[in-house]
């Protein structure tokens, strides 16, 4: 991988990138409101849930599609691969959330980057073709900068969870060297969720966390909340 | 009796010696010179065998007497007895759908299509819960095709699927809306035969949903459990509950956030740990259910189906009685 490469992947993987992680828990308040999470126990066992539920069958899987059609510069495939996500994502808070994410890191990757297929994608998403998911938007950013399709299913897991952290860190008393523990322990799923996304087309997404789904619902309707999911 | 060739047999038998070996030998054969056959188990039906790739054809179509059944096809393990005319809609027709088999063998291949004409109100749902057996080759699989008519309406509520110890099971369903169509999807799974203490011993379970509009798929769900790779009761997944069913509202022409708050209100203080949300695409509401029991999610379910099904077409579900 080049230095520009590489220093892209730590600039798209730091927690300084302004796309709003600070807004999103992805459930995690629900679960610290209904006493679920408590300590830095139960939050890495759910952080391992979202990894090998979520992440790995649906959002790497569409990461990785967008990622081989950003070096095709295929913008249907980018497309097809994001409405994808889109229609096996049922909790509505992490629809939002992920659009919302992915609309302002395809904003700001336009402002620093002239690139033709970015500025296509941008009209499919303003046209409704795509849905502007943040891991599909990752996707396009690392396949166009040449961080390899591993190294960017690896940065979206790894941004993932620093961003639950942070999250958690505000909802819970979680000391920084507590965090720093659970996202060295979770390296290994991190990895796992890479290999299960590897061989799966997009037709083959499934991702399955019932009971996130239902704290999510309640989370829609929380009255006092920090995060907007 | 399990080295006598039937040959020898019927050379003795031809001695008049049968009454001796009948003593000799305690099997409940009609005849002495079944015995030997007797002994020998029959290999099994071979994968999508006839019996084994049941068959369902049902379409429901509008007459002058409300929605009637203008076609019906079942082979086994399916059977249609007839329809039943205790739905509160006055023009919506009803099948429970039997089978005359103990469940869902290993080398099944099922096949079902329902079909709702324009304008149509149909319910169809199954007499007991769907029993997948236990297995040590190969899988059962079943393939549902649910298709809508502009303005018609479905509701698909099946009783729930109990996955035996070591079975292995995959079930697809694509629901097809036209225009102006709606329909309700219920999928609820029992992870074992709860009252005898097995749970999560079934091998694999794959069931997804699918629903398309006229504008093409609005969304997906999967529901995909391999017990011995992945503990299915971590945390957010099932949790400390066991039995998982969700109940869509495909409704892609109504006010689906509305719905959505409101089929919420409905579960959120009901006895299943449950919630609903706005589906993909406008498409409509999924409320998800979780508890310890079937009945606790099947009540619950209920309560959201009966809310829609007032919001929907302004008659309330049918009871989920089934005797």
């Amino acid at each position: 991988m080049s230095d520009d490469a590489t220093l892209e992947a730590f600039r798209l993987a730091d927690s300084f990138l302004p796309v709003g992680t600070y807004s999103v828990s992805y459930g995690l308040e629900q679960f610290v409101a209904d006493d679920r999470v408590t300590d830095a126990t139960d939050l890495e066992a759910l952080l391992e849930t979202y990894l090998r539920r979520q992440v790995g069958p649906a959002e790497l899987v569409a990461l990785r599609r967008a990622h081989a059609a950003a070096r095709e510069g295929d913008i249907d495939a980018i497309c097809a691969a994001d409405r994808r996500l889109a229609a096996v994502t049922l909790a509505a808070e992490f629809r939002e959330s992920a659009q919302q994410s992915g609309d302002r890191l395809l904003s700001l990757q336009r402002d620093l980057r002239e690139d033709d297929l970015l500025e296509r994608y941008a009209d499919a998403v303003a046209a409704g073709d795509a849905s502007g998911n943040y891991a599909v938007v990752l996707g396009v950013a690392a396949g166009l900068a040449g961080i390899g399709a591993r190294r960017a299913c690896l940065l979206c897991c790894h941004g993932f969870v620093t961003g639950l952290l942070g999250a958690a860190q505000r909802l819970l008393s979680l000391g920084h060297t507590d965090a720093q523990r659970i996202l060295d322990d979770l390296r290994s799923v991190m990895a796992a969720a890479v290999d299960d996304s590897a061989g799966r087309s997009i037709e083959d997404m499934t991702p399955f966390a019932p009971l996130v789904d239902v704290l999510a619902a309640d989370h829609e309707r929380a009255e006092r909340r920090l995060f907007a999911s | 009796m399990a080295t006598d060739a039937p040959e020898s047999r019927a050379e003795r038998d031809g001695e008049g010696t049968a009454d001796a070996d009948t003593d000799a030998t305690s099997t409940d054969a009609p005849h002495p010179s079944f015995e030997a056959y007797a002994a020998e188990s029959p290999p099994q039906a071979a994968v999508g065998a006839p019996g084994k790739d049941g068959v369902l054809e049902l379409r429901f179509a509008p007459t002058s007497d409300g929605t009637k059944l203008v076609h019906d096809y079942a082979t086994v393990p399916f059977h249609v007895s007839g329809t039943l005319g205790h739905d509160p809609h006055p023009d919506a027709e009803t099948v429970f759908l039997q089978s005359p088999t103990g469940g869902i063998a290993q080398g099944d291949r099922h096949d079902v299509t329902i079909e709702v004409a324009a304008d149509a109100v149909a319910h169809v749902s199954t007499q007991s819960s769907t029993k997948v057996q236990s297995m040590n080759a190969n899988y059962a699989a079943a393939d549902a095709t649910l298709s809508v008519g502009p303005g018609g309406h479905l509701d698909y509520v099946p009783e729930p699927t109990i996955l035996h110890a070591d079975s292995r099971y995959c079930q697809d369903l694509t629901l097809e809306l036209d225009t102006g169509a709606s329909a309700v999807l219920a999928d609820i799974v029992v992870p074992g035969r709860l009252a005898r203490g097995e749970r999560f011993e079934f091998e694999r379970y794959l069931s997804r949903v699918r629903a398309e509009g006229p504008d093409g798929l609005l969304f997906e769900d999967a529901t995909h459990l391999t017990p011995a790779e992945g503990d299915p009761t971590a945390p957010g997944v099932l949790g400390e509950f066991t039995v998982y069913g969700t109940l869509f509202v495909v409704a892609p022409d109504g006010d689906a956030a509305a719905l959505s708050d409101a089929l919420h209100e409905t579960v959120a203080d009901a006895d299943a740990r449950a919630g609903a949300t706005a589906l993909p695409n406008g498409a409509g509401v999924a409320v998800r259910a979780l508890a310890d029991r079937a009945e606790t999610v099947q009540s619950t379910l209920h309560a959201a189906w009966d809310h829609a099904r007032r919001d929907l077409l302004d008659a309330p579900a049918p009871s989920g009685r089934k005797y």
